[in-house]
Parts: structure tokens; sequence; C-alpha cells
């Protein structure tokens, strides 16, 4: 009697299918870090205004994230997933003020290939009312996606 | 997600109780058996890779010479680490379901299967971060997610074939999609890998099979073998390209009917 399946094609078929089904590539390409992603209003328009020059660091820390640069809207500002707030140094066109952020902190999976982060739930931004006028929280959750989160006016 | 389970759920029964009309009237015996069957690429993974310990089998039972329902349980033991995080996920699932074989049976004869098999999965696992690392402007963040029990379920379409190569003895392959219905670990913990399923970031995970199966006859029917007839054209006649008349032409299929 013949055979309607044969040894080689039990062996071929699941070979090739496995070929098709197993090129996963094992780097990661996705955004791994979770910034405030802060957009910059003018006061009196109310309309979206991107400073001439930021300047942007933490209060204990030396390390400058932005130096007197230009062209930056919106502005990426990292938290410190270790404690429940962190202050910011920030000079606008020239004008410094101080912003702290208050928030809880809590472990995302990006994907088998990055690992983990940590999103944060913002509770409260508040400012020293020098460069800073006004601060519109847009959206309390910081993820590693590209949405506004807060609206600082100047 | 209900919609999906309730739909997959429908398929099922009407598969299952669907009948085949008959038309006529040729035989044929077939053993209807009690199938199983034991998973060997997870042993052979395991051997190459200790991290990855996947141990699964089935029983099925045929209900005809086409259908038969299947029982698949497993065990997982997974563990996998990088340079920023380590990963433990250990627990059992069962998938239940049915298969259907696509072979007429003048050509399965009971010996041979090559077909289609629905199953719906569900998982329960413990999974453990034990370390991970974030580095950012701030420095390093280390931190560790403590173990929780957690469970998942699935659907699953399974295609494949398999071949009695010695008396009571099959051996066969499937490959298998699934698709992912919930899972309790919420949406920021998924597992990056589960018992049953595979890769649980992915709402669906693919998976290729082998399997050697012992196969008990419990039961022989006499399948009838249905003749098909050709359709008559309007005019009664079906003339081809060299003017032939074909009326009448009978064609010996093996679709067949129990007996």
């Amino acid at each position: 009697m013949r055979k309607y399946i044969s040894e080689s094609q039990l062996i071929i078929v699941p070979a090739m299918l496995l070929l098709l089904i197993s090129c996963t590539p094992g780097s990661c390409f996705e955004e791994t870090e979770s910034y405030v992603k802060a957009s910059f209003y003018d006061n009196v328009s109310k309309t979206l205004h991107t400073p001439d020059s930021l300047t942007l660091y933490g209060l204990s820390n030396d390390s400058m994230i932005y130096n007197k640069t230009t062209s930056i809207q919106p502005a990426l500002i990292p938290l410190n997933s270790s404690t429940e707030s962190c202050t910011f140094v920030i000079g606008i066109n020239g004008a410094s003020d101080t912003v702290e952020f208050q928030y809880n902190s809590f472990p995302h999976l990006i994907s088998k290939e990055c690992g983990y982060t940590f999103y944060h739930h913002l509770d409260t931004v508040l400012f020293k009312n020098h460069a800073i006028k006004g601060v519109y929280i847009s959206n309390k959750t910081i993820t590693n996606l590209n949405v506004e989160n807060i609206r600082i006016f100047y | 997600m209900w919609r999906t389970f309730a739909y997959f759920i429908s398929l099922l029964v009407i598969l299952a109780f669907s009948q085949i009309q008959v038309q006529a009237q040729d035989t044929i015996p077939i053993p209807l058996k009690i199938n199983i069957g034991l998973e060997v690429s997870g042993p052979v993974t395991y051997y190459t890779n200790k991290n990855i310990l996947n141990a699964e089998g089935y029983i099925s039972v045929d209900l005809n010479e086409k259908r038969s329902v299947i029982l698949d349980a497993g065990y997982l033991n997974y563990k996998y680490s990088q340079y920023n995080y380590s990963y433990l996920n250990k627990g059992s699932f069962v998938r239940i379901g049915m298969d259907f074989n696509l072979l007429k049976p003048d050509k399965s004869q009971g010996r041979y299967w090559a077909g289609i098999g629905l199953r719906y999965g569900f998982s329960l696992f413990n999974s453990e971060v034990p370390i991970f690392a974030k580095l950012n402007y701030w420095g390093t963040t280390v931190s560790s997610i403590s173990a929780k029990t957690d469970w998942a379920h699935f659907v699953e379409v399974s295609p494949g074939v398999r071949a009695e190569i010695f008396n009571h003895l099959s051996i066969g392959w499937s490959a298998s999609l699934r698709m992912l219905i919930h899972t309790s670990t919420g949406k920021d913990l998924l597992p990056i890998y589960f018992p049953g399923f595979g890769n649980g970031t992915k709402r669906v995970s693919t998976a290729l099979n082998y399997f050697i199966v012992w196969n008990i006859p419990y039961k022989k029917i006499k399948v009838i073998l249905k003749k098909e007839v050709k359709e008559d054209t309007e005019d009664n006649g079906d003339i081809n390209n060299n003017g032939t008349n074909n009326t009448n032409s009978d064609k010996q299929q093996g679709t067949g009917i129990r007996q």
C-alpha cells in the first residue's frame, strides 16, 4: 500500500517551518528610558513656543542634561526611580527656576530583549514662579512612549 | 476576550457534530485508537540548554475516522538572564481540544493523519525577577520583583502530520499558532515565557512540536466510501474542449461516513 506521508516530508516540511518561525533577532531597538516629556508654551498667547536656549540639570547632580541648548521641544526629563521626588534647575532664555517632581515608580517590562524599566505616576509638579509661570499636567503616567506629560508656560 | 473564546468553542462544537451526506456504498474498515503522545523536542532542547525544561505529552481518543478529542498537558521550568535582568518561570499547563483529519478514509486507513487541531489552553505559573538593573541620568537602580503565581489562557491552531512507522507506533510533528486571550500578570509585567504558550510578551506565539505516539486500537468501524457524481450541466451534457460528451462520468473518491 502506497504511503501518503513520506518520511522525507515528515522531516523537510517542519525544518522549513522552523526556519520561517525562528528568525527573531535578539537586540533591543526600543526606547528604554521613561522621560517626562515637557512641552514649552508662551504664557501670554498660550501657544507652543520653543525657548531660544534651555539649560537643565538635576539639583544634586552636576551633569548637564541641556546646556544652553537651542530648539528643544519637548524637553526630555529623566526621573530618579530610587526616590519619590527629584528637583531640577531649569534655565529658559537665561532666566532660572527650579522644578520639583513628586511621583511613584513601578517596574515595566519593555521586551525580552530590552528588559525592564521604571514607569512613573506623576502626582505633583512644584516650581518657584521665576522663569516658569505655570505648569499643566496633561498625562500623569510617565512611560517610554512619545506622549506629552506636562506643559511649561514661560 | 469572551467573544473570541465563545467563537472558538462554537467552532469546535460545529465541527464536531457536522455530518457528511451519503450518496453510496463501498466500505473500508478503520481502526479507532487511543493515542498517547510524547513531545520529544523539549527534552532534546534541555540536553543542549539547561535553562529551558519543557516536558509535555497528550492523550487523544478517536471519535471517528475524522475527529478525535485531545488532552495535552505539560510542565515548564524556564530560566533566562542577560546583562540587565534575570527571569524565572515555573509551572504547568493543560490544553483541550479536537483534532481533525483532512485525509480521506481510504488514504488515511487509520495509519496516516494530516490535519488540523484546535485547542483551548490554560496555564498556571510562578514567575520571579530576582534582579534587574536600570541605568539613567541619576545612576543605576537595582531592584527585583518577588515571586508571584499567575495564570493565563489562550487558544491554539495546530496543523500537522503523523504516520504509523511501526505497528502501534507513530511519529509526527505539528506547527502551533497560539493567541493569548488574557493573563493575570497585568500589562506592565507580562510573562517573558510561560508554560504551554511560549513568549508571553507578544499576543501571538508560534512553536513546532515533534511527537512519538503509541497507538492503542480499541474499536473498528466501517466507513462507507462516497461516490462523487459529477453534476450535469443545464443541457444534460458537458462538452469538453475536444467536443466529446461527458455525461454521468462517475469518479470514485474516499469521502466517507461510518457504518
